[in-house]
Formats: structure tokens, C-alpha cells, sequence
């Protein structure tokens, strides 16, 4: 494929999956590709499912109907649930790892609210009209080769102009020739925009009447993210973690979730070229965590503390980073949730930093408007 | 000229009279608030609201702890809830009530407005809103208030259910009301605070806009006298309730927004809501936004001016601030054609290409609460979710933008060129003929000649409907 200058956008019920950001021109001469991914996990992804702590007898107890009987070994003091195999077997590589104990500064505990907050980054809802990532590509210059989501494009890659989208619509297109026709009255009527959309449909390799499977599409991610002028930054979005009932243990409802999670994962680590993969980071987003406690639904409520689940080439080592918080009443937040003590937007601009070669403080100025975040990128990731 | 037809409606239809006087056919129609259109059912906003209220009560209440330890028993049973509070049907039918008046009413003009302003004071994708709530609360508290004062229509969508439960009035609690200090809430370690969502939006969308310059602490004024708007919250209707105003939230005290003083009490968000209308920010604001949708992106200061007399001399009457926006639209019509979204798109399709759209009243009430509805009455829901562009499903309260840049993307174009494509299924035998498109090109467009010409390097009618509604003439107008 040509080089387009555009994003894409797939979907499906549960999994979307927007592109943004093709390299500028020339950038492909000067040193190697970076991507970053970013995974949202919409409803409030539970950290203690995903990678609960080891040995602690209160969690145990509060947690007796949906603690997990089988779990895969991280490290001394975390498991990790049995679904994330993928996420285990690049941790044996060195290249997986998560940061516990975080969330977006944001204790709320409403979806609509905590999903537009983790997306703009700010502190109050609906206020940014643009997103973290979308800032964060603005100043790393992939302005203008970005991508304009329009079925509906999440707030988080919004801030760069021009931004595009692929979403398989399920019908077929009208013949050549009749595009041809069209093609030449966007011509004759100087619809410069319109005419150049139209060259991009029909000259680009993506299919209208693919299968939405996650892993289907997360393989087109793979593909279009190893081609060196492609896009550098690809958004999904996976949702249904919000189980307030049957969010079982090893195989319940939060255990589906998590798989959509590591298919997309496996999907992306088996499609990418390994140079692709080796320079790509993936991210997870979600807006809070859950209830400590089990509800009397087997489910959990809406809570503040959650993981970020990191994979990929550009994760420095395997390992649970975290400053813990304990699990005791009077160390819970509010005395039901797991604390949050790393604000995820410093995982978010530290990430940024990393993949778009840019300076810390400037994405911390000029995305999060001086907010008060440490740089992790030392810690977390290659630089 | 005759784009003015599509500009300010949805075009002509093949068996109408093309207007003689086209200003007139437009201004004619939004004085009065006829009956919908709509042949079939319509249901009540309180109606629909104990759907919703069954729905999420039978989930929370019952289901999850039935099948606490079954998630596939418990989307079984869902799913059959779903099914029980008629969930996937009525934002179809409350679509097919909105499109049949675009499409079959006698007054297009007050339609396009009706969705203007649905979209104005929007209501975004959230919890049950769109299946059960949108769609009512667009039919019986914005449209009976387009021959009212922009006022009124400001205070009743604030009021509204459907708006408190979007902007989370409900759980804005003044830190020194009665409730702050109750025992309870010291329990529950969740000091009463203020949500100031539904105060922000009322300045920022609804009325001053934040060219106003109003600060932080306008916004936390506004959201003290908003307090006690809520929801009735019951053990049996839980957030179903009716709006009322709760003394017990409500933030003692004087409260100042924008310089001026307000009581404490329940009359101050009338108060409040007059002064602000009345601020020169808002009538600016309206101007610019009715001028965006309608005229162009980018709109002039001469544009605004008539829209923003009218608004002054009539205290805000919106049939005058629609004649005022219309004069506009007409004397700009040649040199402003606004690229249309791709709702009004497709109901401008419907409409010149004589579908059969939307389902008929017949399809729609032979829907029975508790089975799953068939693929027909649910097609208006999902054709729109599959053009990108759901009137109940905006991802933000600042609803769908009008601006023309967010509508022209690959993806969102695919659309245009299949759903054309695909409308020929929904065309009328009577219709596969050149004449039919002769008639409808003659009625739609200044230059036919030269569209019949473009149409006529296609033979089979499907294509030929491909290429009309894919014109650049057809898309802007």
C-alpha cells in the first residue's frame, strides 16, 4: 500500500481498533519505527483479577466466591490470572510487565465520567475536548498524518487534525467504474477532500466485509504497524469488564474479558514483524479498578485502583512495579478499593516520551498542562 | 436555488409540487406544533421510563444474584429482560417517528429544527438513556418547546429526567446542605460533594458558551443552585423517579454566577437560567450554532446579526430566531452549501429516492414486548449506528459536530457510497425507470441537464442511484 497519511478504525461489538499517526515524511530514514498501542478496557478493569497478590489472607477472605483456583506465577509477591497466557509467555521473554496499584487520578466510580477522563487525560469530565494520545502526537509532529476517527473516534486520539479511519461497514463497494464516475465530479467541483478520501478508498488494502474478530483485526493492526511507512499508533478498545455479577474466578465473566485482552495481544506478537514488535509498546487503559470486597452478586462494584498491563519489544524487563499500597481496611481508598499510589499518567507520558523521542517535561507541560508526574521511562521501558 | 429545498429540509419528495415560492414554504411551517406524523403507536416518555425502570431493576435486584455463579445463565436471563422491557425496539421506532416527519410531514423546515436542537441539548450514549429515554424525551420536552421561548426550552431540558440522569444532577449534594451532615454519609466516609457536570454544560453548551469568560467558581456557584435537582430515588423505582427538587441537597446560602446575586431555594435556577439566556454570549452562541448546522462552517458576523436581532427583539421566541436563521440561509443559499451529515443525508435519500423508509407504522406495531423484534423493525437503529451517526448515541454531551471536516473520512465516505448503493433495495418497482430520475433531478436541481448527463454514463438504475446521491451537489447543499 501506498503510503496513505491516514489512520484506520475496526470494530466489532466488544473490540474497535483505531490507527493513527503515519510516520512523516522522510522519518523512515532516520532511525527505527516506533509504535505505540494502547488497549482500552472499558467498564473498570479489576487489577486484583488480573494480577492478584499472593498470600494474603484478608483478600482471600473477602474475595472467597471469585478467588482464582488455578493461577500462572509472576513473581514473589503477584500471580497472574490463567487467562493472560500470552502476557505470561512474553513475561518469560522480558517482555511483558504491569504497573499495580495505579489509576487515573480519578476516585468517581462512574463510567462516563472516569471513560471521558482517561481518554482526555484531565480531571474534569467533559471538560478537554481533546485526548492524551492525541496531544501527545500533536507535538511529536505527526500532525497532519494523523487521523480523523468518524465512527465514532474516541476522544483519546482526538487534538491531531486530519485524522481517518477503518471500519469494515459489511457491504461491498460499488464497481471501479462507477467510483471512477464519482471521482471525476469531486474533480470537476474542486472537492479537494472528497476526492482525496475517495482515492484513499480505493486504492488502500483493507478489506469492507472482513470478520470483526479481535484477533482478526488485531492482526490487520500487526500488518499495517510493521510497514515502515505506516501508522505508529493503533487504539482498541475492549469492553464488558464491568461485572457487577458472575465475574467468577478462573473462567468467569471478567476471565472472558481478559482473554479478548491477550488474544488482541497474541494476535499483534504473532503478526508484526519481530523488528515491528521488538519497537512497539502496548498499553492498557481502563478507567478504575474494582471493589476489593465481592458483592452479593458474585460480582464486584466500581472502585479506584487498577493495573496497566504492558507488552511489547520496548518494556525494559519483566516485572510487577508497583508502591503498595496494602489491602488493610484503613489502607484500602474510602475503605473498600485498592489505593492508587502512581498516578497511570505518568505511565501514559513516560510512554510517550519513549515512542515519539520526546522530552519528558515537555509532554508533561504540553499534554497533562504541568501536572505534578514522575518520569518512569528509566524504569518501565527501554530509552 | 432548489438546493435550498435539501438546505433547510430534506429536498423534494418525486409526487411533490416544487414550492413557487420557496422562502415562504419554509417560514410557513414553524409557527405552529402540529401532532406528529407518525400513523403508528407512540409511546410516553413515563411509559418508556418504566421500561427502563423494569430493566434495571430486574437486572440489579434479581438477576445478578440469581445467577451470581452462572455467567451464562445470567445473559441468558438478561437477555430475555432485554427482550421483557422491549429494549431493542424502541429507539427504531422512536427513529422511524423522527424520520417519517423529515420525510412524509407537512412541515420538513420544523423537523431539520427539531433535530437541531435534539442535537443542542444532547443527550449522549449513557447507561440506558438511548434505548429507552432520548428518543422521548426528544418527542415531548424539546419538540413542544420549538414554538416556545429558548428560555423555556432551556429550563424544561434541564429538568428534565433524561437530562439530570445524563449530567448526574442527581448526585450534586451541597457540602453544607441538611444531607452533608447526616450520619450516614459520615459512615459511608463520602463527604457530600457537588457534581458540577450539569452546571458546566448549561454554560458551556446550552447557553453562554465559554466565550462568556465565566471562571471555575461560576461553575461551582451554578452547580450550589442546582442542587436538589434530581431524581426520586425509591427502593422501588430506584433513579426512575420523577424530577423534583430536593430541599435536603440543596446548598444553603447566596450564590453568585457572573456578578449577580442569587437566593438559595428552588425558584433561583429559573432566575438563573433567565440571566443567562439573556446574556449577549448566548444569543451569539445560538446564532453561530443555528448558522453552523444549517449555512456553513465557518459563519460571518453578517450572518449572526439578523439571528441575533431577532433573538433580542422577541425575548428569545424561537420561531422568530428560526424565520431570522432561515432569511439567512435563503439569501446565502448560492454562496454557502453546507456538506450535510450523514442522518440528513440519508434522510434526504429516503426522501428524493422514494424508499420505503422508514418501516412502515404496520411493520412497527406488530411488535410484540417480549419477543425479540425482527430484523426490520430493529433496521432504522442500526443503519443508523452503521453510518456513524446515531442521534441518541453521541459519545459526548456536546452531541454530534456540525462541522463539516469530522464527516469527510474514508470510513464515513465507504458509507455514503454503500448505503446509496444499498438504498436501491429499498426502492419502488414503480421507480426502476430514466423517468423517475428525470423527474426527481428536475425537482431537486437548477441544472438537470448536466445531472441527467452524469447520471446517464450508468444504465442500471442501482448505479444511477449510486451516483445521484454521491454528487457533490447532493452532498452539500
Amino acid at each position: 500500500m501506498k503510503i496513505t497519511r491516514r489512520d484506520f478504525l475496526k470494530t466489532t461489538a466488544l473490540t474497535s481498533l483505531y490507527f493513527a499517526g503515519f510516520a512523516a515524511p522522510g522519518y523512515t530514514n532516520s532511525g527505527t519505527k516506533k509504535n505505540l498501542v494502547v488497549i482500552m478496557l472499558r467498564g473498570g478493569m479489576d487489577g486484583l483479577c488480573a494480577i492478584p497478590i499472593k498470600g494474603d489472607k484478608n483478600f482471600e477472605k473477602l474475595r472467597n466466591k471469585i478467588n482464582l483456583d488455578r493461577t500462572l506465577s509472576l513473581s514473589s509477591d503477584f500471580d497472574l490470572h490463567p487467562a493472560l497466557k500470552t502476557f505470561k509467555s512474553l513475561w518469560d521473554q522480558n517482555q511483558s510487565a504491569a504497573v499495580h496499584a495505579t489509576n487515573i487520578p480519578y476516585t468517581g466510580r462512574s463510567h462516563f465520567d472516569g471513560q471521558n477522563l482517561m481518554e482526555s487525560g484531565g480531571k474534569i469530565p467533559y471538560q478537554e475536548k481533546t485526548g492524551w494520545l492525541g496531544r501527545g502526537m500533536k507535538i511529536a509532529g505527526l500532525t497532519g498524518n494523523g487521523l480523523a476517527l468518524a465512527l465514532p473516534m474516541p476522544l483519546l486520539i482526538r487534538g491531531v487534525p486530519m485524522n481517518n479511519n477503518y471500519f469494515p461497514v459489511g457491504h461491498k463497494l460499488p464497481y471501479p467504474s462507477t467510483l471512477k464516475i464519482i471521482q471525476e465530479a469531486y474533480k470537476q467541483y474542486d472537492e479537494k477532500l472528497l476526492s482525496e478520501n475517495l482515492e484513499i478508498i480505493q486504492t488502500r488494502e483493507l478489506s469492507n466485509t472482513t470478520s470483526d474478530e479481535s484477533w482478526v483485526l488485531a492482526s490487520n493492526a500487526a500488518n499495517e504497524l510493521s510497514k515502515t511507512d505506516g501508522p505508529r499508533v493503533a487504539v482498541f478498545e475492549v469492553d464488558g469488564f464491568d461485572t457487577h455479577a458472575a465475574q467468577g474466578g478462573t473462567n468467569g465473566a471478567h476471565a472472558d474479558c481478559l482473554s479478548d485482552y491477550d488474544n488482541i495481544v497474541r494476535s499483534l506478537k504473532s503478526s508484526m514483524t519481530k523488528e515491528a514488535f521488538d519497537n512497539t509498546l502496548i498499553l492498557t487503559l481502563t478507567e478504575f479498578g474494582r471493589t476489593i470486597k465481592q458483592n452479593s452478586g458474585n460480582g464486584t462494584e466500581h472502585g479506584y485502583g487498577s493495573a496497566v498491563l504492558m507488552a511489547g519489544g520496548l518494556v525494559k524487563k519483566a516485572q510487577v512495579h508497583a508502591d503498595w499500597p496494602g489491602l488493610k481496611r484503613k489502607e484500602l481508598f474510602e475503605g473498600r478499593d485498592l489505593n492508587s499510589t502512581i498516578d497511570a499518567r505518568s505511565i501514559y507520558a513516560s510512554a510517550m516520551s519513549t515512542v515519539f523521542d520526546l522530552d519528558f517535561k515537555r509532554i508533561q507541560k504540553d499534554v497533562f498542562w504541568g501536572e505534578n508526574l514522575q518520569n518512569l521511562s528509566d524504569k518501565l521501558f527501554k530509552v | 436555488m432548489k438546493n435550498f429545498f435539501r438546505k433547510v429540509a430534506f429536498g423534494i419528495g418525486p409526487n411533490e409540487e416544487v414550492p413557487s415560492d420557496p422562502l415562504n414554504w419554509a417560514l410557513s411551517q414553524i409557527n405552529e406544533i402540529p401532532d406528529l406524523s407518525w400513523q403508528g403507536k407512540i409511546f410516553s416518555e413515563k411509559e418508556l421510563r418504566k421500561h427502563y425502570r423494569n430493566y434495571v431493576y430486574n437486572d440489579r435486584k434479581v438477576l445478578r444474584k440469581k445467577y451470581k455463579d452462572d455467567k451464562t445463565l445470567y445473559k441468558t436471563y438478561k437477555d430475555l429482560l432485554r427482550h421483557e422491557t422491549g429494549q431493542k425496539f424502541w429507539e427504531s421506532l422512536e427513529i422511524s417517528i423522527r424520520h417519517n416527519e423529515g420525510i412524509n410531514s407537512q412541515n420538513p423546515v420544523l423537523a431539520k429544527l427539531w433535530m437541531f436542537w435534539g442535537n443542542f441539548f444532547a443527550i449522549s450514549e449513557k447507561d440506558m438513556l438511548a434505548y429507552y429515554s432520548t428518543g422521548p424525551y426528544q418527542r415531548e420536552i424539546i419538540r413542544p418547546n420549538l414554538n416556545q421561548t429558548f428560555e423555556k426550552m432551556v429550563y424544561d431540558a434541564t429538568t428534565s429526567w433524561a437530562m439530570i440522569h445524563h449530567l448526574d444532577n442527581s448526585e450534586s449534594a451541597g457540602p453544607k446542605s441538611v444531607t452533608a451532615s447526616q450520619e450516614w454519609r459520615r459512615r459511608k466516609k463520602r463527604p457530600a460533594t457537588i457534581n458540577e457536570n450539569h452546571a458546566r454544560e448549561l454554560l458551556e453548551l446550552h447557553t453562554v458558551s465559554p466565550k462568556a469568560g465565566y471562571t471555575q467558581e461560576d461553575v461551582i456557584q451554578l452547580a450550589y443552585i442546582m442542587t436538589g435537582w434530581q431524581q426520586r430515588w425509591s427502593k422501588q423505582k430506584l433513579e426512575t423517579g420523577n424530577v423534583w427538587f430536593n430541599s435536603e441537597y440543596h446548598q444553603p446560602g447566596k450564590k453568585n454566577v457572573l456578578g449577580k446575586e442569587y437566593k438559595s431555594g428552588k425558584k433561583s435556577l429559573a432566575v438563573v437560567i433567565k440571566d443567562l439566556v439573556n446574556h449577549p454570549n448566548c444569543r451569539d452562541f445560538v446564532a453561530d450554532r443555528l448558522c453552523k448546522f444549517l449555512i456553513t462552517d465557518e459563519p460571518t458576523k453578517q450572518m449572526k446579526q439578523p439571528i441575533i436581532d431577532a433573538f433580542k427583539k422577541s425575548d428569545g421566541f424561537l420561531p422568530e430566531i428560526h424565520k431570522a436563521v432561515i432569511k439567512v440561509a435563503f439569501e446565502n443559499n448560492n454562496k454557502f452549501k453546507k456538506f450535510q451529515t450523514p442522518e440528513n443525508w440519508f434522510i434526504q435519500v429516503a426522501k428524493i429516492g422514494d424508499l420505503q423508509w422508514p418501516p412502515s407504522p404496520k411493520v412497527m406495531d406488530s411488535y410484540e414486548l417480549g419477543t425479540k423484534p425482527s430484523r426490520k423493525q430493529r433496521s432504522p437503529e442500526r443503519l443508523l449506528r452503521n453510518l456513524g451517526h446515531h442521534p441518541y448515541r453521541a459519545k459526548q454531551p456536546n452531541g454530534w459536530p456540525d462541522h463539516s471536516d469530522e464527516w469527510i473520512s474514508p470510513e464515513l465516505l465507504i458509507r455514503r457510497l454503500v448505503y446509496a448503493k444499498l438504498s436501491h433495495s429499498f426502492s419502488k418497482i414503480e421507480n426502476n425507470n430514466n423517468e423517475y430520475y428525470e423527474n426527481i433531478v428536475q425537482k431537486n436541481f437548477d441544472n438537470p441537464g448536466k445531472i441527467m448527463k452524469y447520471l446517464n454514463q450508468k444504465n442500471r438504475t442501482i448505479e444511477k442511484q449510486t451516483l445521484l446521491f454521491n454528487h457533490p451537489e447532493f452532498l452539500k447543499s
